[in-house]
């Protein structure tokens, strides 16, 4: 028994000291030399079908000889499994990521291609969400943002005026009780459930919150967490649930998809919501009337705010750094964005294209409301954080709701998490 | 009986006999005690046979047991993000043990630990009614163990539905006058929740061993007990629990085990860790750091952990059945 113990103490203690290997290394792709693999979670989906034909068709017509095979993983396990992939070094050739943490994580594992794509630069918006240490690492395929939707019926049925919602937050909180006190609608649909309510509602919010200076430094890095206006927007929060603004339960409610199932039911008059192909003004005119779907600015919390859309690129494709056809993979990319490819995906799926230049007339007030703002939008705050920082707030989030933890304590831990992160 | 002309297969026993005849005999055959070339290779035949045999298992344990294993084990002695590959010693356990987060999972589990007598009275509970055949005990019996046939996926949409603050069972509540529960979204209860909801989906499968259990059970000391006007509590502590106490044991064991392991289906749909991160056991906090936080080395660590804490258990387990065993 004794020598058993001495074994496994002498194993253990030699791995410690050695801790040779890596969790994360490998170079080599395992696809053959005329065939490209792309992973997503989009090309299964029916809506995209259209746009995989077309972005098909485009390459193929580049690269008759090379055959592209798409690998459709659910979204719940995309990074999961991209993250086996990493550590073995084996995998696709094309991968898509959402822009901000979850490709600023993974940088290591892909191709900077800036070379590659230098003609697409102005034709397409949404760069910065790709970017890390001022190398392009994926090609923006949609623009996501964080639109404040509110509902005109409701405001109707409240003797508001739908279109002119409130353009201070002393004018929202007036429109809430007159929401309250007339219909049965909660004034906000939050769900928080998994955490992900705070970071609609500082990237939503926060614009009417943050001086412009403030704002461009917390997008540069330069986040001042103890600052008196970063403080309000958490105040807020808290003063949102406090007020009853938001709908009971909104830590056991999901945000995808019952926070927005909320709002297009009419059981909430308004709703951070998204621009791209979920959660967005197409998914909410299944049941709500297109002409009753509102987008207004962030409310001015502080007079020096200058509220804009709050937005970044919403999803792309980079390119694997082990891959042995990184030309190849790198054309992929750029017929995954060509202006066909983005036209077809935004005529099914609604998705607000990263191409600036296609036309959305046909899409209705809210997203004619959106794209006009897109060329003074700014990135949205809380895709400048990291997973980690991300992850922390989203519990900070929850306890701040519940009572748990102050503001102040809040902000000390994301500070510390900030600044190691 | 020997069959007549076939050779014995029993070497004659060398009992120091100096027999003349036999000597001679001997000396006709061949001496089983001299080696030839054939026999010496059988032997080695045979002494190679068992390890031959047992190669392949051996093979299949070490290539995708222990390799991996092991693998995992040296992972977690490397570093993440842009140390991958370097050695940092023990920094990601020390790291693991600073993480609040990692903290409130092993916490977890220890209220799992508590919760534990319940999750095995309630099948032991049932058990016992169907075995003292109570009305309709068929009929119980296939309800009961109905939901262990249910994937986790599925059971937590159905009381994620059921659960939900504006949901049904909220609503029946009102109609009793009692405030609505947050029952998700409340950390101090999550927990109870979820644990609750997997005592119903898997006390299928203790109740079946429980009932099998029962199979073993001398039915002439239940009636003993009858006839001495004993009430159903005294049978229960006097006759049934002494008498299933192996069983007991196993299906102590055995539940806690499916509670550290089994719960991460539950856990990613009804609460997602949440809330406040009330809900996170360590399996789920692996998956979040190798899948979310994209920290491989650092899962690798939680899972070494993990390992380690489930080793205990299946220790524990041994020496309970073992010391069960010299009892009986």
């Amino acid at each position: 028994m004794k020598r058993r113990a001495l074994w496994a103490a002498v194993l253990v203690a030699a791995m410690t000291l050695s801790g040779c290997g890596s969790a994360g290394s490998g170079s080599s792709s395992d696809s053959a030399d005329d065939k490209l693999v792309v992973w997503d979670w989009k090309s299964g989906e029916e809506s995209a079908a259209s746009y995989i034909k077309q972005a098909k068709a485009d390459f193929a017509e580049k690269h008759p000889d090379v055959k592209v095979e798409f690998v459709a993983q659910p979204f719940d396990q995309y990074y999961t499994l991209l993250g086996t992939a990493i550590q073995s070094g084996k995998g696709p050739d094309v991968m898509l990521f959402n822009g901000g943490g979850e490709i600023r994580d993974r940088t290591d594992a892909l191709l900077p291609l800036d070379d590659y794509v230098a003609k697409d630069r102005k034709r397409l918006a949404g760069w910065e969400a790709f970017t890390a240490q001022g190398k392009v690492y994926a090609a923006p395929v949609t623009l996501q943002g964080h639109p404040v939707y509110y509902n005109k019926a409701l405001y109707k049925d409240a003797g508001l005026d739908p279109e002119q919602p409130a353009t201070t937050w002393r004018e929202f909180l007036d429109d809430c009780k007159a929401i309250a006190e007339k219909t049965k609608a909660s004034c906000l649909s939050l769900g928080n459930k998994e955490g992900i309510g705070i970071q609609f509602f500082l990237s939503g919010l926060g614009p009417g919150v943050l001086t412009p200076q403030e704002y461009d430094d917390w997008i540069a890095g330069n986040r001042d967490w103890n600052s008196p206006h970063v403080r309000q927007i958490f105040e807020l929060w808290k003063e949102a649930e406090d007020a009853g603004l938001n709908n009971d339960g909104a830590n056991s409610t999901a945000l995808f998809n019952d926070a927005f199932a909320r709002f297009q039911s009419g059981e909430a008059a308004h709703i951070v919501g998204l621009m791209s192909d979920v959660g967005h003004w197409k998914d909410f005119s299944e049941f709500l009337d297109p002409d009753d779907i509102g987008v207004m600015r962030a409310p001015l919390v502080n007079s020096e705010a200058d509220p804009a859309l709050p937005y970044d690129g919403g999803i792309g494709y980079g390119v694997a750094e082990w891959t042995k056809k990184p030309k190849l993979a790198a054309d992929l990319v750029r017929s995954l964005t060509s202006k066909d490819a983005l036209k077809a995906f935004y005529a099914d799926a609604g998705a607000v294209a990263s191409d600036s230049t296609l036309d959305v007339s046909g899409g209705g007030q809210a997203l004619t409301t959106i794209v006009s703002e897109i060329k003074t939008g700014k990135p949205a705050l809380h895709v400048a954080l990291s997973s980690k920082t991300l992850d922390l707030m989203g519990r900070l989030s929850q306890q701040i709701l519940s009572g748990s933890t102050s503001v102040d304590d809040a902000l000390q831990k994301l500070a510390d998490s900030d600044r190691k992160g | 009986m020997p069959l007549r002309g076939s050779p014995s297969s029993v070497r004659p026993a060398e009992t120091g006999r100096t027999d003349e005849t036999q000597a001679g005999q001997r000396t006709r055959r061949t001496d089983p005690g001299v080696p030839t070339p054939r026999r010496i290779s059988g032997q080695r035949a045979e002494r190679l046979a068992p390890y031959v045999l047992l190669a392949p298992a051996i093979a299949i344990v070490v290539a995708f047991r222990l390799v991996p294993l092991l693998m995992g084990v040296n992972f977690s002695f490397t570093g993440d993000g842009e140390r991958d590959g370097t050695a940092v010693g023990l920094d990601n356990y020390a790291e693991l043990f600073r993480d609040p987060l990692f903290r409130t999972a092993l916490e977890n589990v220890g209220l799992l630990v508590l919760l534990l007598p319940v999750a095995v009275a309630i099948p032991g509970l049932l058990a016992t009614f169907i075995y003292l055949r109570v009305p309709g005990h068929p009929i119980y019996r296939s309800v009961y163990f109905f939901p262990a046939v249910l994937s986790p996926v599925l059971v937590g949409a159905i009381f994620n539905l059921l659960l939900a603050f504006d949901g049904p069972f909220n609503a029946a509540l009102g109609n009793t006058g009692i405030d609505p529960v947050d029952w998700l979204g409340d950390p101090d209860i999550a927990m109870f929740t979820v644990v609750g909801v997997h005592v119903w989906a898997t006390f299928g499968m203790a109740l079946v061993v429980f009932l099998a259990g029962f199979s073993t059970l001398d039915a002439t000391l239940l009636d003993a007990a009858r006839v001495d006007g004993a009430s159903l509590p005294q049978v229960i502590w006097h006759v049934i629990v002494p008498g299933l106490s192996r069983t007991i044991q196993f299906v102590f064991v055995t539940t806690m085990i499916g509670m550290l392991t089994s719960m991460f289906g539950l856990l990613y749909v009804m609460t997602s860790g949440g809330p406040e991160g009330s809900t996170y056991l360590p399996e789920y906090y692996i998956w979040v750091q190798q899948g979310e936080m994209n920290r491989p080395a650092l899962a690798s660590a939680a899972s070494t952990v993990l390992f380690l804490l489930m080793l205990v258990v299946g220790l524990a387990q041994i020496a309970l059945l073992r010391r069960a065993g010299r009892e009986h």
